[in-house]
């Protein structure tokens, strides 16, 4: 009896998932722990593996399609055997978003808008009229019919080309075999020099074409939607010195231990964070949760977009053990392995554009918490120490709060009580003693 | 201070051109130049090369003219005779653009130049001043340091002006430069090693035309190549000559390009974008001494591109198609993609390929080895790339260009009507073949 491959779930929230790739076709041959295909999931592109030896026997989705998770995507077994009668899962329908501020959920995406000639027949059009806007390489659906029910004819096709000054157009011959092999409407194409219509400038129009997002961006594009609706956001900006601080860490580097400035950022906050319950916490505009435990989100952009990886229960960590963690969830976001339950659970955010060359720049809360730090550049300022003007490493960092837990003399108190450790060396001597 | 619209540096076929464009405009117009109008195409390079690969030809025709029915009997090959020829041909040549300039008002100055300023430029002991200033200085062999100073081991430049031959000679480099010298010299009774670093010769073709200019050059001509080793030092010392065309570098030593702070790259080159501008706002610089394509045409096409820029003309760019042409025996020729380059974009690549051996006209002139090629995206039908190898290949090559710059596909070429009977047509075959329809190929499999 062949084997269903089924769509696995990575975690609880997960509903849908998406094949990006398989990695095997119809009729290879797979060993127990091969890969067969990667999904992209809310997060990141996992991949998956057969969990018997055979032959790929069949594929039911193909990639790119949303389909619940647990459905049947393919068989593996023996090449002579009779596949059950199973039919390809059904598209995910969109799912309702739960009103639970902390689940993300997965959406169907969006509908395209199509720079494209579409499928002929949707709309009534006669053969002639078709063949004739087909070898013109134009979108007849554009083209009012003046047949029954609106019926394209061929003469319709003919006044259109002539009323676009379609015989005027100078296109060359490769340039008008790619429009028609990609679908681009000759007359949606802008000509390059010299008014010819070359491979160049279908290429142009070709990139133009809205493509589908990544699912991580969708998703991205979705939950920073959701907290910048839900949660009204304000901002509250303070300069700390860093000076010391980094003459301090620079003595651990010489030492041998490696600790950065974002690891004294992150314990900082961690500290003051249990000082301040109000901001480790959550709102769904109803009801206000406290989160006993600080699981710390670090945001790490990535090429394809931005991951949050979670140190989990941070107040337990001291700073090295801080620094071992960050480094390990950073490593691995960068490798793509990132387990789901590694980028969920996080109670406030910080995120660091240090290496980036930013003065100042505002974060969008992640969803569900009540604040997040946006950590700019460390650069160079002048500043008055005992009456005389000295140059000082200055870093600006920005709380975004959300106005309906933490109000503006809360986000002062906290962000003030943050730059104040920060710049007690006294504090890092006694906490890395 | 004598002071110039556009002054342009060097008047090899990069350089000569740009300044009569220059002028053409409207320009007032300085061209600077070091040692002789024409540069090293017009008199190291191009034209001697030719002049000589020509008699060269002539006498191989000679050698063969039996088949035709043609008894000659005491050719024989007085290298002094050839030298003259090819020294006349490069006199006139050189008058030729004299005149030109003269005639286009272009003030010349006969000296090495360099930078004082971005706008002043020491000329002939004096300065001249120039709003816009285009380096045209070309390029020159490399010679290793490895290599013992010797008069029996010369570069391109030397050899071409050598009074006799020597019996034996080993080419170190098998680049076209190399190849082309080593085909005259083994037609004209030079016992001729190649020997080459890299695993084969001419390794900007396509595999399969390497394969038949290699086969040529060794069954016929009698060159021995040998691949995938460097040459020892010994080797060079022990050899009766030893011609070194391992590649070329920038001229620009005298040019005191920091005086105007433009920037050279790691090898010298001075890197330019795709309207011929330098980093220096007013100073342009073409041809080899920006490190691209190493051809005159290349040259020739980028100074009139330049000095259009620079007379104010609406900016354009460099064109990108540039056909390379080999003068070896058999000659290659080729433009646009290779197989392999095409393949590595990605692309679905069809080939289609036509022996001249199929071809009346080649087999009646009795230049029947070589075939033409033609390399489309399959997807498309565009005409992508083209490589010829055989007799006319570097005439042959000019209808591949303007076809492929004009997008054209394999269809369309295929269905425009070539005259009969000539080489031109394996043009038409191939791309029939390309499509599998060749009247004159044998179908692979009969049913």
């Amino acid at each position: 009896m062949a084997n269903p491959i089924i769509m696995p779930k990575f975690d609880q929230m997960t509903e849908e998932s998406a094949i990006v790739e398989w990695r095997k076709k119809e009729g290879d041959k797979v060993a127990k722990g091969d890969i067969l295909f990667t999904v992209e999931t809310d997060k990141s592109v996992m991949e998956c593996e057969s969990f018997c030896d055979g032959t790929l026997l069949k594929i039911l989705v193909q990639p790119g399609v949303n389909v619940p998770v647990a459905s049947t995507v393919g068989f593996v077994g023996n090449p002579d055997e009779a596949l059950p009668a199973v039919e390809a899962p059904k598209k995910a329908e969109p799912v309702a978003t739960s009103q639970l501020v902390k689940t993300p959920t997965a959406a169907p995406p969006p509908p395209v808008a199509r720079a494209t000639v579409p499928v002929a027949g949707r709309f009534k059009i006669s053969p002639r009229a078709r063949v004739l806007a087909e070898n013109a390489v134009i979108d007849p659906s554009k083209i009012t019919g003046s047949g029954p029910n609106g019926r394209v004819v061929e003469k319709d096709v003919r006044d259109y080309l002539a009323g676009k000054g379609y015989d005027k157009l100078r296109v060359s011959p490769a340039a008008k075999n790619l429009a028609a092999k990609e679908k681009v409407d000759l007359l949606a194409v802008q000509p390059g020099e010299g008014g010819r219509i070359a491979v160049a400038d279908v290429e142009c129009a070709l990139a133009e074409r809205p493509k589908v997002m990544s699912k991580m961006r969708q998703v991205i594009g979705q939950r920073l939607t959701q907290s910048v609706v839900t949660q009204p956001h304000f901002f509250v900006t303070v300069s700390v010195d860093m000076t010391d601080l980094i003459a301090y860490r620079n003595q651990f580097k010489v030492a041998g231990a490696p600790f950065t400035v974002t690891d004294f950022i992150s314990q900082a906050v961690v500290l003051t964070l249990k000082e301040f319950p109000d901001v480790n916490s959550s709102t769904d505009g109803k009801s206000v949760r406290w989160n006993s435990r600080v699981n710390l989100g670090v945001a790490v952009s990535l090429e394809q977009g931005l991951v949050v990886p979670v140190i989990r229960h941070a107040d337990d960590l001291t700073l090295a053990e801080i620094n071992a963690a960050a480094k390990t969830l950073a490593e691995k976001a960068r490798a793509g392995k990132l387990a789901p339950d590694e980028m969920t659970g996080s109670t406030f955010t910080i995120s660091n554009m240090g290496m980036l060359n930013v003065e100042n720049f505002t974060a969008i809360i992640n969803t569900g918490e009540a604040a997040i730090l946006a950590v700019a550049s460390t650069l160079p300022q002048p500043a008055v120490r005992d009456g005389k003007v000295v140059v000082r490493q200055v870093m600006k960092m920005t709380l975004a709060s959300d106005h309906r837990i933490v109000d503006g003399a809360l986000a002062a108190k906290f962000i003030n009580a943050i730059k104040a450790k920060l710049e007690d060396i006294e504090l890092w001597k006694r906490l890395t003693s | 201070m004598e002071t110039f619209d556009i002054v342009v540096i060097g008047a090899g076929p990069g350089g000569y051109p740009a300044a009569i464009r220059a002028a053409q405009l409207g320009a007032s117009v300085a061209l600077v130049e070091k040692e002789q109008l024409g540069g090293t195409c017009l008199n190291w390079g191009c034209i001697p090369t030719k002049a000589m690969i020509a008699a060269a030809d002539l006498f191989d025709h000679i050698k063969h003219a039996g088949q035709f029915g043609i008894e000659v009997k005491g050719a024989a090959i007085n290298y002094a005779g050839i030298v003259a020829h090819k020294n006349k041909v490069v006199q006139q040549l050189r008058g030729g653009i004299g005149s030109l300039l003269t005639g286009n008002s272009v003030k010349q100055f006969t000296s090495a130049a360099s930078f004082f300023d971005r706008n002043t430029l020491e000329v002939a002991g004096t300065r001249i001043g120039a709003k816009k200033i285009i380096i045209a200085t070309g390029s020159t062999s490399i010679v290793p340091g490895f290599l013992p100073k010797s008069p029996h081991i010369v570069e391109s430049r030397e050899f071409l002006e050598l009074e006799k031959l020597p019996a034996t000679m080993i080419v170190m480099g098998g680049g076209y430069i190399g190849c082309e010298l080593a085909c005259m010299a083994a037609q004209l009774g030079v016992t001729v090693t190649i020997v080459e670093l890299l695993e084969d010769i001419l390794l900007l073709l396509d595999a399969d035309v390497r394969r038949e200019v290699r086969i040529h050059m060794e069954k016929n001509l009698g060159i021995t190549i040998r691949t995938g080793k460097p040459l020892e030092k010994s080797e060079a010392e022990a050899a009766e000559m030893v011609l070194v065309a391992v590649g070329r570098k920038p001229v620009t030593d005298e040019l005191r390009l920091e005086n105007a702070s433009v920037k050279t790259n790691k090898n010298g080159f001075i890197p330019v974008d795709d309207f011929g501008r330098t980093n220096v706002a007013n100073i342009y610089a073409i041809g080899d001494v920006t490190g691209q394509t190493q051809l005159a045409h290349n040259a020739t096409s980028q100074g009139i591109i330049a000095a259009e820029n620079a007379a104010g003309a609406k900016p354009g760019k460099f064109e990108s198609l540039v056909p390379g042409v080999i003068f070896t025996s058999p000659e290659v020729a080729l433009v646009g993609l290779t197989e392999d380059e095409a393949k590595k974009q990605g692309r679905a690549v069809k080939t289609g390929k036509f022996r001249l051996g199929g071809l009346g006209r080649a087999i009646a002139v009795a230049q029947a080895n070589g075939f033409v090629k033609w390399i489309a995206d399959a997807e498309t039908d565009q005409l992508l790339g083209a490589a010829v190898v055989g007799a006319h290949a570097t005439e042959l090559i000019a209808e591949a260009t303007l076809a492929i710059r004009s997008e054209l596909t394999a269809a369309e070429l295929g269905r425009t009507v070539h005259a009969h009977p000539t080489f031109s047509e394996s043009w038409m075959e191939a791309a029939h073949a390309l499509h599998g329809t060749c009247v004159h190929t044998a179908p692979k499999r009969r049913p």
